[in-house]
C-alpha cells in the first residue's frame, strides 16, 4: 500500500533505552576478550623464546600502560562472565517436574559456581 | 483543584490521503486517576475528534490490540495509567519498527506472515481416530511450553526489538516463541519442520539476544529465552542434517 | 529451505562464550597481575611454576580450545555487534575478519604452544 508512512531506520538505536545500552556493554566486551587474547597469545610467544625472555616482557608488561590495558580487559572479562552466566537460566532451563528451577539458583550452580571455582583453583594453583 | 483536572495527550496523527508526513496532535483530556491512556484516546474520539484512528477491543489485556507506543515505550494502552504519568504530558505514537497505516494503526501483514511461517499448531504424522480418546499430556509436560503459550500478538516487543526494526527476514520475538511453544508440546511431532523454517538465513540467528523483547513482554512469554532454547534446537537439527539425510528420522516430518 | 551456516557459528559461538567466561578472567589475572607483581625471587619461582604448567601436553591442549573457542566466540559477536550497528548487508563480507581471524588466530596460538 502506497499510503503507508515508514519511519525512518535509526542509526543510534542503541542509545533510546537502558536495555540496549547494557546489551551493547556486553556485545563490545568481545572486542577486549578478543584483545586480550592477542595480548596472551604474545605472552605464551616470549615464554617459547626462554626464560629470560620472558622475564624480560614480564617487567615491561609491569608498566603503567599494560597495567591499565589488563585492568580493562578484566573489567570486560568479568562483564562478560557476569552476562554470559546471568543469562544461562533463561537460554537452558532446568525443570524439576512441573517447576522449573528458579533462576539465581541454576545460574549459581550451572555459572557462577562453576566460574568461580575455576578462577580460585587457578590463582591458588599460581600463589600457592 | 481546577488545573488538576486535565492531562496533555500528544498524540502522532497521519492520514493517507492528505498528509505526507506524520504531525503531533495535542489534546487536553480530562484527568480521571483510574484512567488508563486508551481511555483518554477514547474520550477523544468520542468527544473531540472522531478521525483519530486506533485499533482496541477488549480493555483487559487479553485481546493484545492496543498495544502503543507510550512515551516512547511499548505498552498496551489498556494497562497505562494516567496516573503514573500525570501531570506530564503523554506522547502516543504507534509502534516503532512496523509502517503505519493510519494515526496509530499499524500495518500488521508481515508480522501475520511471520505467525503462519512457523506453523503455530499441532502437526501430527499419525492422527488417531476420535474414539481412541484424546492425546494425554502430564502437568510436566504442559510446563514445558504454557508459558510461551500465553502471548497475545500484541506485538511489543517488535516494538522493543532493534533486529526486528532493521532485518525484515528475521521471524521476531512473538512468531519465534510461538514456534518453540509448538516445538515443546509433547503432542507435537513437527519439530523438523518448524527448525527448517527457522534455520534458514536470518530467520533466527538475526537475534542477538538483546533481551528487551522480554521486558516489555505484558504476559510474561519471555521470548528472549525461548528463542535461546529455540537455537540450541535448531543447531541440534543443523548437525543432525549431517548424519542423517533428509526424509529419515527426525527429518521425516519435513519431507511431507 | 536453505540452511544457513549460521547453525555452525552459533554454535562454536556459545561453546567459546563459556570458555571465555569461565577461564578468560583468571587468565588476565595471572598473566597480567600475577606473574609480573612481586620481588625477582617470588616472579622466578612463579614464571618456573607457570612454565612447567603451560609445557605439559594436556595443558596445552586445553589451551588451544580454550583459546581457539574464545577467538571464534569474540569473531562472531564482533561480527553480529557491527551487523547490529547497521553492517547487514556487509554481513557476509564481515565473516572474512571475524572467522578469518579467529582461526588465524587459532593456528597462531598451535604453533606459539608447540614452541613451549
Amino acid at each position: 500500500m502506497s499510503g503507508q508512512y515508514h519511519r525512518s531506520h535509526r542509526w543510534a538505536w542503541f542509545f533510546e533505552r537502558p536495555g540496549y545500552m547494557r546489551f551493547m556493554l556486553r556485545e563490545v566486551t568481545s572486542f577486549f576478550v578478543a584483545g586480550y587474547l592477542v595480548l596472551l597469545l604474545v605472552t605464551l610467544g616470549r615464554l617459547g623464546g626462554g626464560e629470560a625472555a620472558f622475564v624480560e616482557w614480564l617487567a615491561s608488561v609491569s608498566g603503567p600502560w599494560w597495567m591499565t590495558a589488563h585492568l580493562v580487559a578484566l573489567a570486560a572479562a568479568i562483564w562478560h562472565a557476569v552476562t554470559w552466566f546471568g543469562a544461562v537460566p533463561q537460554a537452558m532451563p532446568i525443570y524439576v517436574g512441573e517447576n522449573r528451577l528458579p533462576a539465581p539458583i541454576a545460574a549459581i550452580v550451572m555459572g557462577y559456581g562453576p566460574w568461580l571455582t575455576v578462577t580460585a583453583v587457578i590463582v591458588w594453583w599460581v600463589l600457592r | 483543584m481546577a488545573d488538576k483536572d486535565t492531562m496533555t495527550l500528544e498524540v502522532f496523527r497521519y492520514h493517507p490521503e492528505t498528509d505526507s508526513e506524520p504531525r503531533f496532535q495535542s489534546y487536553e483530556v480530562p484527568y480521571n486517576e483510574d484512567w488508563v491512556v486508551l481511555d483518554a484516546i477514547n474520550w477523544v474520539k468520542d468527544h473531540v475528534d472522531g478521525s483519530l484512528t486506533h485499533r482496541w477491543s477488549c480493555r483487559m489485556g487479553v485481546c493484545g490490540s492496543c498495544g502503543m507506543m507510550v512515551n516512547g515505550e511499548p505498552k498496551l494502552t489498556c494497562a497505562a495509567f494516567l496516573k503514573d504519568y500525570y501531570p506530564f504530558p503523554i506522547k502516543v505514537e504507534p509502534l516503532v519498527n512496523f509502517a503505519v497505516e493510519r494515526d496509530l494503526v499499524v500495518a500488521m501483514d508481515g508480522f501475520m506472515e511471520k505467525l503462519q511461517d512457523v506453523k503455530p499448531y499441532i502437526i501430527r504424522d499419525d492422527v488417531n481416530d476420535t474414539s481412541d480418546g484424546e492425546y494425554r499430556q502430564s502437568p510436566a509436560e504442559l510446563a514445558q511450553y504454557k508459558q510461551y503459550s500465553m502471548c497475545i500478538n500484541c506485538m511489543l516487543c517488535y516494538a522493543a526489538c532493534p533486529v526486528a526494526g532493521h532485518e525484515d527476514d528475521f521471524l521476531g520475538p512473538a512468531a519465534l516463541a510461538l514456534g518453540h511453544r509448538y516445538n515443546k508440546d509433547s503432542r507435537d511431532q513437527g519439530q523438523a519442520e518448524r527448525l527448517d523454517v527457522m534455520l534458514a538465513g536470518e530467520a533466527i540467528w538475526g537475534c542477538t539476544f538483546v533481551g528487551e523483547c522480554t521486558v516489555v513482554c505484558p504476559k510474561h512469554v519471555d521470548p528472549a529465552g525461548a528463542i535461546q532454547q529455540a537455537k540450541a534446537m535448531a543447531a541440534q537439527e543443523y548437525f543432525k542434517g549431517f548424519v542423517m539425510p533428509k526424509g529419515t528420522g527426525v527429518a521425516k516430518g519435513a519431507a511431507k | 529451505m536453505k540452511r544457513s551456516s549460521e547453525a555452525l557459528w552459533w554454535a562454536l559461538f556459545s561453546a567459546g562464550g563459556v570458555m571465555a567466561a569461565l577461564f578468560v578472567p583468571a587468565f588476565v589475572i595471572v598473566t597480567g597481575f600475577l606473574l609480573p607483581a612481586g620481588d625477582a625471587a617470588v616472579a622466578a619461582e612463579r614464571t618456573a611454576r607457570f612454565a612447567a604448567a603451560v609445557g605439559w601436553w594436556p595443558v596445552k591442549l586445553a589451551l588451544l580450545g580454550i583459546i581457539a573457542l574464545s577467538l571464534i566466540h569474540a569473531g562472531h559477536r564482533i561480527r553480529h555487534t557491527l551487523m547490529d550497528l547497521g553492517m547487514r548487508k556487509q554481513s557476509g563480507l564481515l565473516k572474512v575478519p571475524c572467522y578469518g581471524g579467529a582461526l588465524a588466530g587459532t593456528v597462531w596460538a598451535a604453533m606459539v604452544l608447540w614452541g613451549i
